[in-house]
Parts: C-alpha cells; sequence; structure tokens
C-alpha cells in the first residue's frame, strides 16, 4: 500500500495542503481535479521530486526521504516528456543500465530483467513494433504517449503515475488508448495513480477516485460511491450533479441538507405519477441532443432539469410551454451536507 | 502599406549586412590571392595563428570545465544574488580590454597568486599561460550565456523522468541535459573561442610575446605598415571563419537529430 500522511507543500502559486491518502496494492487510482488544484504536483511529491512536510510510505516502509531514482516509480507527464535526442527505442530502452545497479545496490533479491517474452508483450500490447526506430519529433500525440507508458513500464516500477495522460490525445483515439490504460495494473503487476479533470476518464478507468480541489483531498473512495453519491454540496457542484435543492423541500426538518435528482431519473407524464416524489411544471426549453432530450421544467420557482432517452421521447407531453407532472423516486436522489462556501463552486 | 514596410526593412538590413561584409571583402582583394597564398607558407604567420588558435581553445575549454556547472546553477535555480551572479558574468564585456589586461596582471602576477602559481611553474608575463587567462577572461560570458540559455531550453521534466527511470544527477545531467543544450553550448564555445583569437587589448598588456596573430597585426603595421599587416589579417579571418563555419554547420546539422 501507498501512504500519504499530512502531505504539505508550497511551491509558486501552487500548494498542497495536508494531503493524506491510502491507494492499495495494484489499484487503479483516479485522482480528478481542476487544472491549477495540485494534482501534478502531488504526483510529483510522490516520485520524490520535491521537498514536502509529512510522510510517504510504500508497503509499510518510509521512503519519505528517498531519492526518486531509487523509488520504483515511473512517471508519464501530460505532454510525455519523451527525451527528444534518443530514438523510440532508446527512450524506452532508457532504464537500462540503471536496473541493474539498483538491484545491486539495494540488495533487494534477485535482478529482475525484462525477458524477451515479456518485451514482445510490451511492444505488442502497446503497438510499438513499426515505431521503434523512429525519431519521436515525427510521432503522433498517441504514439509518443504509447512510447512514454512503454519506457516507464519497461523501467519495472512499482507504482505507475499518470499525470493528464490523455489530454494531449486527439479524441479520435482516446478511447483506444482508454481500453490500454485500463487493467494496467494488473497486467504488469503495478499500482496506477492517474490524475484528470475529466470525470468520463476517471468513471472509466478508476477502481477508486479522490477528489482534489485547492491543493486539499476532499474525498477519496471506490468510484461509484465518490463520483455517484459526493458527501458535500461542493463536490456534488465539482461533479456536475444537477437539480440541487434544499432537502427542505422533500424532507422538512432537513436543516443544512441539500438533495440532488438525477436528470435521466425523472419520469414525465400529463396526468400525476405514482412515484416517491412528484411535482407539477411548466415545459420552458426543449432542447434536441444526438441520443437525448434536454428539458428545462420551471416548477414552484424552481427550475428542474429532466433528461429524456430518444425512445422515451413523447411530442404529446413535452412540448416548449406545456404542463406535465414530474415524479422520481428514492433512487434519483442523493443527499449531501453543505460544507465550506456552497458558492464557490459555479459550474 | 506591406510593400513599403518590408521594403524600408529590408534596405535598412542590408546596409548593416553590406557594413559587416565590405570590409571583409575589401581585406581580402587588397591582399589579392597570390599575396595570400604566400602568406600561409610564412612561417612566423602559420605559428601565430595557430598558437592564437590553440590558446583560445585552451581557454574555452577550461571555462566549458567550470563555467557549465555555473551556467546549469543559474538556469535552474532561483536564489538569493542570482542577479548579482549574473552581473559578474557580465563584467568583462563592460569593461575596457586593456583595463583587464592590467586587472589581470595586478591580481596573478602579484603577491601570494603570483607566489602559488609559480609553485606549478606557472606564471603569466609573456606566456602562453598569460595570454589565455587574458582571453578567458574577456570571452567567458560568451560561453557561459550561451550554455545558460540552453539549459534553460531543456524542459525539467525530462529531468524529472529520467530521475525515475533510475538516473542519478549526475547521470541525467550527461545523458539528458547535456544532449538537449548541446547546440547551444557548442554556439557558445564557438563564440568564446572565436572572441577569444581577437583577443588583443588585455594580451598586449600581459604578453606581447610570444605573439598571437593581432599582436603579430599590429607589431607589422606598427613597424612596416598595411601592406605587411594585411595578410597576416586575412588569414587569420580565413582560417578562423573557415573553422567557424564547419564547426557551426556540423553543430547545426547535429542537432537537428
Amino acid at each position: 500500500m501507498l501512504s500519504l500522511r499530512n502531505i504539505g507543500l508550497q511551491k509558486g502559486s501552487f500548494t498542497l495542503k495536508q494531503v493524506s491518502l491510502d491507494v492499495k496494492d495494484q489499484d487503479y487510482f483516479v485522482i480528478l481535479g481542476r487544472t491549477g488544484s495540485g494534482k501534478t504536483m502531488l504526483m510529483e511529491t510522490i516520485a520524490g521530486l520535491h521537498k514536502h512536510s509529512g510522510t510517504v510510505s510504500f508497503r509499510g516502509r518510509d521512503i519519505t526521504a528517498m531519492l526518486p531514482e531509487r523509488r520504483r516509480i515511473g512517471f508519464v507527464y501530460q505532454d510525455f516528456a519523451l527525451f527528444p535526442h534518443l530514438s523510440v527505442l532508446k527512450n524506452i530502452r532508457f532504464s537500462d543500465r540503471y536496473r541493474s545497479r539498483f538491484w545491486k545496490r539495494s540488495g533487494n533479491g534477485v535482478l529482475e530483467t525484462f525477458t524477451n517474452k515479456q518485451w514482445d508483450e510490451l511492444i505488442d500490447f502497446l503497438d510499438l513494433e513499426h515505431l521503434l526506430h523512429r525519431n519521436i519529433r515525427y510521432l503522433s500525440g498517441g504514439e509518443k504517449q504509447r512510447v512514454a507508458l512503454a519506457r516507464a513500464i519497461y523501467s519495472r516500477p512499482e507504482i505507475l503515475l499518470l499525470d493528464e495522460p490523455l489530454s494531449a490525445i486527439d479524441p479520435s483515439f482516446r478511447n483506444t488508448i482508454m481500453e490500454n490504460l485500463k487493467g494496467l495494473n494488473n497486467r504488469f503487476n503495478i499500482t496506477v495513480l492517474h490524475v484528470t479533470h475529466n470525470f468520463r476518464e476517471a468513471a472509466y478507468l478508476a477502481d477508486n477516485i479522490g477528489i482534489m480541489m485547492d491543493g486539499r483531498l476532499l474525498e477519496h473512495g471506490p468510484a461509484q460511491q465518490v463520483l455517484q453519491r459526493p458527501r458535500s454540496l461542493t463536490l456534488a457542484r465539482f461533479l456536475g450533479f444537477r437539480n440541487i435543492f434544499p432537502a427542505q423541500l422533500i424532507q422538512p426538518g432537513a436543516a443544512g441538507l441539500y438533495f440532488s435528482v438525477d436528470p435521466a431519473l425523472i419520469k414525465l407524464s400529463e396526468s400525476p405519477l405514482s412515484e416517491q416524489y412528484n411535482v407539477q411544471g411548466l415545459c420552458r426549453e426543449l432542447k434536441e441532443e444526438s441520443d437525448h432530450y434536454k428539458l428545462t421544467v420551471d416548477s414552484q420557482g424552481h427550475t428542474i432539469f429532466v433528461k429524456i432517452a430518444r425512445q422515451l421521447y413523447d411530442p404529446q407531453v413535452t412540448t416548449i410551454g406545456a404542463e406535465m407532472y414530474l415524479g422520481f423516486g428514492e433512487d434519483a436522489v442523493s443527499f449531501f451536507e453543505q460544507e465550506g462556501n456552497a458558492d464557490e463552486m459555479s459550474l | 502599406m506591406k510593400c513599403l514596410f518590408n521594403l524600408s526593412f529590408i534596405l535598412l538590413s542590408s546596409l548593416i549586412l553590406l557594413f559587416i561584409i565590405i570590409p571583409i571583402i575589401g581585406l581580402f582583394n587588397g591582399v589579392g590571392f597570390f599575396n595570400l597564398v604566400e602568406a600561409f607558407g610564412d612561417k612566423e604567420i602559420l605559428y601565430s595563428v595557430l598558437l592564437t588558435m590553440k590558446i583560445s581553445f585552451y581557454g574555452t575549454f577550461f571555462v566549458l570545465v567550470t563555467g557549465l556547472p555555473l551556467a546549469y546553477l543559474i538556469a535552474r535555480n532561483d536564489f538569493r544574488g542570482k542577479a548579482i551572479i549574473e552581473s559578474i558574468i557580465d563584467i568583462p564585456v563592460m569593461i575596457p580590454h586593456t583595463a583587464a589586461g592590467i586587472a589581470l596582471l595586478m591580481a596573478f602576477n602579484r603577491g601570494m597568486m603570483k607566489d602559488f602559481f609559480t609553485i606549478f611553474g606557472i606564471s603569466f608575463m609573456d606566456t602562453e599561460a598569460g595570454i589565455m587567462i587574458a582571453m578567458m577572461f574577456l570571452s567567458s560570458p560568451f560561453l557561459i550565456n550561451g550554455a545558460k540559455e540552453g539549459f534553460k531550453n531543456v524542459d525539467p521534466k525530462l529531468e524529472n523522468v529520467a530521475r525515475t527511470l533510475g538516473a542519478g544527477r549526475f547521470s541525467v545531467f550527461f545523458r539528458v541535459v547535456l544532449p538537449n543544450a548541446q547546440k547551444d553550448i557548442v554556439n557558445g564555445m564557438l563564440m568564446m573561442w572565436s572572441r577569444g583569437l581577437g583577443e588583443f587589448g588585455a594580451v598586449v598588456i600581459i604578453a606581447y610575446h610570444p605573439m598571437i596573430a593581432p599582436v603579430l597585426i599590429y607589431d607589422r603595421f606598427n613597424n612596416y605598415g598595411l601592406i605587411y599587416s594585411a595578410p597576416v589579417a586575412a588569414v587569420m579571418i580565413a582560417v578562423s571563419l573557415s573553422t567557424f563555419l564547419v564547426v557551426r554547420g556540423l553543430n547545426n546539422k547535429r542537432s537537428s537529430f
């Protein structure tokens, strides 16, 4: 397990504020946060590239003072940081001369060499065979990313840090690369920490997710739980939750609590519905998207967003200016507390 | 409007380029081909030109070894007093060369410093070592500043990644930083070396003999006139310019990987 305890650091305009986190072995852990929230700095700190307060330990061993070259932590930067003076092959095999030295110095068991079979598997997995002797200047973003991944994996890290690895990739290749990343932890027996600002990326890849804002790690836990059941209003807004209202509307007496209704789980009808919660409203706006419709409904001074799948769309009910009934059940509702300044996040 | 802009800029640029080129052409034209060939056969001229190139190279090499670490430290770190250190590096560019020669003599040819270097059999008055410190003192900023810019252009992330791949600081410097700053460093070396070749003011104070090319040109001009000094100048320019162009050409070609 990788454990961070009270990591604090100030560098230029970036700050890390008492970050504590545990990441299990072979976990795919995604840290989600906006640009400038301190994600990259946290990764560099884990790699040993910054002096900081607090401790970093791995499998029970304190590695806070350990030099980056001895940590066995691989790093893939957003812009990949490939060595411009070396070919693809030489980039990947950059760590060749250090691996044996590392093992000799640490006396840490048997020298782990990359067997021909493992090399072939790596090159095959990342589809690099035809690129090996190319100049890295002429590679596309996706190709560079695969080379950077191969270079990091080839150095046999125990932890792999990925800093926004998909942001410089052409959107049409993103799915293929996400597939490559998914399962990287199990295929190569490594713990993966991946930072991103992209919710979709996080939801698809993560076993566990941490949310970082302004240098703080606000929440972390299993991906589904963090993404679908945020604990606070701030997090809910950050995660793009819509239809956020005071909980008193549906639970009188629930002061200080808020709830959100999933726009995709709201039912519409011309007549009253038999759902747990029902309201009446007026359709103000209707927008057609590729596979669904978006409705804006005004109800008792509140604005409710509704998302209807194309196959469920009924033009009789959903037209602009039409009165309609909206209903939703317990499964569509998430409750959270107001934590900090709710107005600071306006997405 | 665009046409007028281009025309006026091209005209002004041409003026300054011609100003630089015309004296060189005038020199070779005035000397003539046969006199130039004859000058290449003059042992005194050849010895002097080669001596100038050799000593300037030694000086450049010394500054390469000591100046690169300084340039790297400045390029990679922000610290109190950094501006002062950068100003110190630029001092030689700002002071008159004869004054620099006097300062060097006062510093290295007197008292404890003189005694210290005497232990190693090194003296500076009228010696190659004297010529070397004069050249080095006045031309080192070209190499140090060139290397500093080169190091600044190397993305620190490359160093970070290299370290996570197992490379120690020295290894990162030699395997990642130097190759990627090579173009600026070699250009800085060339600039320093070329500037060293032309050094006269400080050298003439410290070491009139052995005569480096600029001193020989001055000596012949003073004693025999323009007609005898021009071939020395032409040989010096021909040799140094061709070396400069060849090295720079190779460097640019190699740096484009």
